[in-house]
């Protein structure tokens, strides 16, 4: 089952479109990375999906229902700004949750507290940026909830801490939870994740399981002993996502298929053909750079 | 824990494929041992900071290649009925990947086929020396 559904989701301010026709699916115990660019959509995805904001059109399901309020008894969010009173102790916002949440175990918060060496005894004005992020995370993890929402949630936070962040994630992952995320750090999505979804410019560039990703998208470089020449109908191939010819080199950034096209360039005789692996960050640069000269040209 | 497993989430090899490795890798040279038992999914996936359903899709494939075995409520063990038929495959499964990717380099190096097989026979020179061929 697919515990998050975002279907057809457009959200517009003014006749500006912030999501523009996103539909993405995370299944049941799976954990997703949202990575792009600033203004790529990503917050207004998490809003629209949360019910913080109206929708222009599309539908979202969280556990097969509609979001109502019953939705946030099993469903944590970590919004990527503070929103706590800030007012308030750590512990009397901690006792405001033992109220409001059915499922808030309070010795799993005291346990996560001491984790991310907060003192409760503090008021929430009086911590470091990095200290209130970690007690919205104390907030999140400790209603033990099935759905989990994290707006870039290591941010402000130091290494040890975001590694901490991640830690808490794949408990909470190997315990049966779904996961989804927004980060600007690829290699905390590679680590946590299992899946990943690229936003730019309000739309899903990519998405996919990310080891199958990295089994897909390779480069295939050519080698010839003078001018590099290209197949015909290799540059539009659809197994091709890019291609460079600079002298006697040629690159293509290759979706699948690979050894295909390793076999196809072969026929040229060139020097060598060589496959290199694409880490998750060489795939997100090449999704998110590559479409911008495109759109120029249109 | 006898066998410390290493991946590395940045490169461009599937977490899962390098995992299916590493534990080949292992029962292929004896430190992790027929019968012994595998970290829990979840302990693994903390341990190595990675997603804990790559650690599992690591270990169902494990299984399929019958080189461990998962019972239900016991754990994941390296298979004790395997012998050495499913072991040597282990260790021929990791060999010919590491020889593969030596080749497919030596090649895109812009080599030739007999230049690397001297250069081959010569690494076998060194590193096989004194044990013979065959008849050690």
């Amino acid at each position: 089952m697919n515990t998050i559904a975002i279907h057809h989701l457009v959200k517009q301010y003014g006749d500006q479109p912030v999501v523009d026709d996103i539909s993405l699916d995370v299944a049941e115990g799976s954990v997703c990375g949202l990575l792009g660019p600033n203004g790529a959509g990503k917050t207004t995805t998490f809003k629209c999906l949360l019910g913080l904001v109206a929708p222009t059109s599309g539908t979202i399901t969280v556990e097969g229902a509609p979001v109502t309020p019953a939705t946030f008894e099993r469903l944590a969010y970590v919004p990527e700004r503070s929103v706590l009173y800030d007012w308030m102790t750590v512990r009397e916002l901690m006792e405001v949750a033992r109220r409001t949440y059915s499922s808030y175990d309070g010795a799993r918060a005291a346990e996560l507290g001491a984790l991310f060496k907060i003192d409760s005894r503090k008021k929430i004005k009086r911590l470091s940026k990095g200290q209130q992020s970690a007690v919205q995370l104390m907030l999140a993890f400790s209603m033990r909830p099935h759905v989990l929402v994290l707006d870039e949630p290591a941010s402000g936070l130091d290494p040890v801490f975001q590694r901490v962040v991640l830690d808490l994630i794949i408990d909470a992952a190997a315990g049966g939870a779904t996961v989804l995320f927004s980060s600007h750090q690829i290699g905390q999505v590679e680590r946590a994740a299992d899946r990943v979804a690229i936003l730019k410019g309000g739309k899903i560039a990519l998405d996919g399981d990310i080891d199958t990703l990295k089994g897909q998208q390779k480069i295939v470089e050519a080698v010839f002993d003078e001018a590099a020449i290209a197949p015909n109908g290799l540059a539009s191939d659809p197994r091709v996502q890019r291609l460079e010819r600079s002298g006697r080199i040629l690159r293509a950034h290759v979706i699948s298929d690979a050894a295909g096209i390793a076999r196809e360039l072969e026929a040229l005789s060139p020097k060598a053909v060589s496959i290199y692996d694409l880490s998750l960050e060489d795939i997100f640069l090449g999704v998110v750079s590559d479409a911008a000269p495109t759109q120029g040209d249109a | 824990m006898p066998a410390v497993f290493t991946v590395d989430p940045r490169s461009g090899i599937p977490l899962y494929l390098q995992l299916i490795e590493q534990v080949k890798r292992a029962v292929a040279l004896g430190t992790l041992m027929s019968g012994e038992q595998l970290p829990t999914v979840k302990a693994l996936a903390l341990d190595l900071t990675v997603n804990p359903n790559t650690v599992a899709r690591a270990y169902r494939e494990l299984e399929r290649d019958r080189v461990i075995e998962t019972s239900p409520g016991r754990g994941s063990f390296v298979r004790t009925d395997n012998g050495t038929a499913d072991v040597r495959r282990a260790i021929d499964d990791v060999g010919a990947g590491i020889l593969g990717t030596a080749v497919r380099e030596a090649r895109a190096l812009g080599l030739e086929r007999d230049a690397v097989r001297t250069l081959f026979d010569r690494a076998l020179e060194r590193w096989f020396a004194g044990s013979g061929p065959e008849d050690s």
